[in-house]
């Protein structure tokens, strides 16, 4: 199990232990987390699972692919250095402890 | 000596019991009759479904699997190949691509409620959820006017199983192999006059280079049609059945129309019609005291972790103002629905239009008929009356 620390748009911190393999949008969805949708189950295709990762940690994270990059270009909230998409990061003992901020919106 | 039989009528009339007990008693069980595990409390679904190398789905999908159809659909292949292939086609079904159907699908509701103006009482598939569906999904896919009754009406047989052989009967084969010609000859016309729509771009679309199996490009389109049909189609019906049952929650949401969301999202918990889906082990596991074998086969009964009183207090009763969160009313994990924005939003401008015109209505038989199916669970008529 990896710790995230999901911040959901109330503001309200959600500590979740995801399976180490998971995505983090897995990990927020099968534990109700608010502020994320994951229309597309998690193919990188709907950009609802659109996050803000802890800018201090954002360079320990594999980038994003071209993939990732051109639905981040589609996202309802404002686009940010910082944006990513939670389908696209595993949880992996590296990242044990993440806070990742929902936006307002998933559109 | 309790069993759990997919396949018998009084299961498609009302699981619910069974399935309590199964949480309570039996939460691994293996059922004899469908030579299957079923998996039925919430927490448990939600683990299978995100461990796709687990639970893989590229043996089938559908409790009752149509012949020569596992590995070529979205709902029967497993990542990296479904993600690929999902991509491909899910960017059509995301909410923001959906905007330009709004004032179509409203036309269409407007038109199928209008015809039951002055009406005492109606069938609400036949008179108002097929015409919908059906002409949503024609506009949807941009398919040719014409066969649409004919389309409804092998979609609803091809869900269907037949509750003495437990299997796909002759006559919804037929209607499976119906639909798949009928897709067959969608794609040809594509390919000869490409459009800018859905199945031109995907029936010539390449993954890594490599164009799709023709296989794959045909009994996927098969499936979105079955689906954008059946499955919608079936949930209207139950949002229907519902909100004539539930006379607080149809006046709530007739007064406030807004309102029509939270009681889509509370159907869905309550009563979906996508009740059962099926994986295939792909290593042996052993959950609460069960072992049970890779190659075995899984049914998760998305309708029964739905009611788990373990992730929702009071599950039995219908409140509109409930919220559920993470309910499993689209599936979860990687296969969850395909469709779900474009159904969400087609529903609740149905029955916003509907509503304008037949405001008060309810059931007018205690007694329903459900359609056979292992996998679906929806009425075969819903005779209302308006009051």
């Amino acid at each position: 199990m990896v710790k995230i620390i999901y911040v959901e748009p109330s503001g309200n911190r959600r500590t979740v232990d995801v399976t180490e393999e998971w995505s983090l949008m897995q990990g927020a969805t099968a534990s109700g987390v608010d502020g994320i949708v994951g229309e597309c189950g998690g193919s990188c295709a709907c950009g609802t699972c659109h996050c803000y990762v802890e800018e201090s940690r954002l360079a320990e994270l594999p980038a994003p692919g071209s993939n990732e990059q051109d639905t981040l270009d589609a996202v309802a909230a404002e686009l940010k250095p910082n944006s990513r998409l939670a389908c696209q990061i595993k949880a992996t003992a590296s990242i044990e402890g993440l806070v990742i901020t929902l936006p307002e919106t998933q559109g | 000596m309790f069993t759990f039989d997919p396949y018998s009528p009084a299961i498609d009339t009302d699981p619910f019991p069974f399935y309590k007990t199964l949480r309570d008693e039996y939460p691994c069980f293996w059922s004899p009759q469908a030579q299957t595990w079923v998996l039925s409390r919430y927490s448990d679904i939600v683990s299978a479904g995100q461990n796709w190398q687990l639970y893989s789905s590229a043996k089938g999908n559908l409790m009752t699997e149509l012949p020569n159809r596992a590995g070529a659909t979205l709902g029967t292949t497993d990542p990296p190949r479904h993600d690929r292939l999902r991509g491909l086609i899910q960017h059509a079904f995301v909410k923001r691509n959906l905007e330009g159907l709004a004032e179509p699908m409203r036309d269409i509701a407007r038109t199928a409620a209008e015809a039951l103006r002055g009406k005492d009482q109606f069938d609400f598939i036949d008179a108002f959820s097929s015409k919908f569906t059906v002409r949503v999904l024609f506009a949807a896919l941009g398919l040719p006017l014409g066969d649409e009754q004919t389309v409804r009406d092998k979609a609803v047989l091809m869900v269907q199983s037949d509750p003495v052989t437990r299997a796909k009967n002759e006559e919804h084969v037929a209607a499976y192999n119906w639909m798949r010609d009928y897709a067959a000859r969608v794609i040809a016309e594509r390919r000869a006059h490409p459009q800018n729509d859905l199945i031109s771009h995907f029936s010539m679309a390449e993954i890594d280079g490599d164009k799709l199996d023709e296989r794959e490009v045909l009994l996927t389109t098969t499936t979105l049609i079955m689906a954008g049909i059946e499955s919608l189609g079936g949930f209207m019906s139950m949002l229907g059945l519902n909100l004539a049952d539930y006379a607080d929650a149809r006046k709530a949401v007739v007064e406030k129309p807004e309102l029509l969301p939270d009681a889509v999202e509370e159907s869905l918990r309550f009563n979906t019609s996508a009740q059962r889906f099926r994986r295939c082990l792909q290593q042996d596991v052993t959950l609460h005291g069960q072992t049970m074998r890779a190659g075995d086969f899984v049914c998760l009964a998305y309708g029964s972790g739905n009611r788990d009183e373990r992730q929702y207090p009071n599950p039995d009763v219908y409140d509109i103002t409930r919220k559920p969160r993470g309910h499993l009313g689209f599936g979860g994990g990687v296969h969850a629905c395909l469709g779900s924005a474009i159904a969400r939003m087609a529903i609740r401008i149905a029955f916003e239009e509907f509503h304008k015109v037949v405001p008060n209505y309810r059931r007018a038989q205690e007694k329903l008929d459900w359609m056979p199916s292992s996998t679906f669970r929806s009425p075969l008529r819903l005779p209302l009356t308006v009051h």
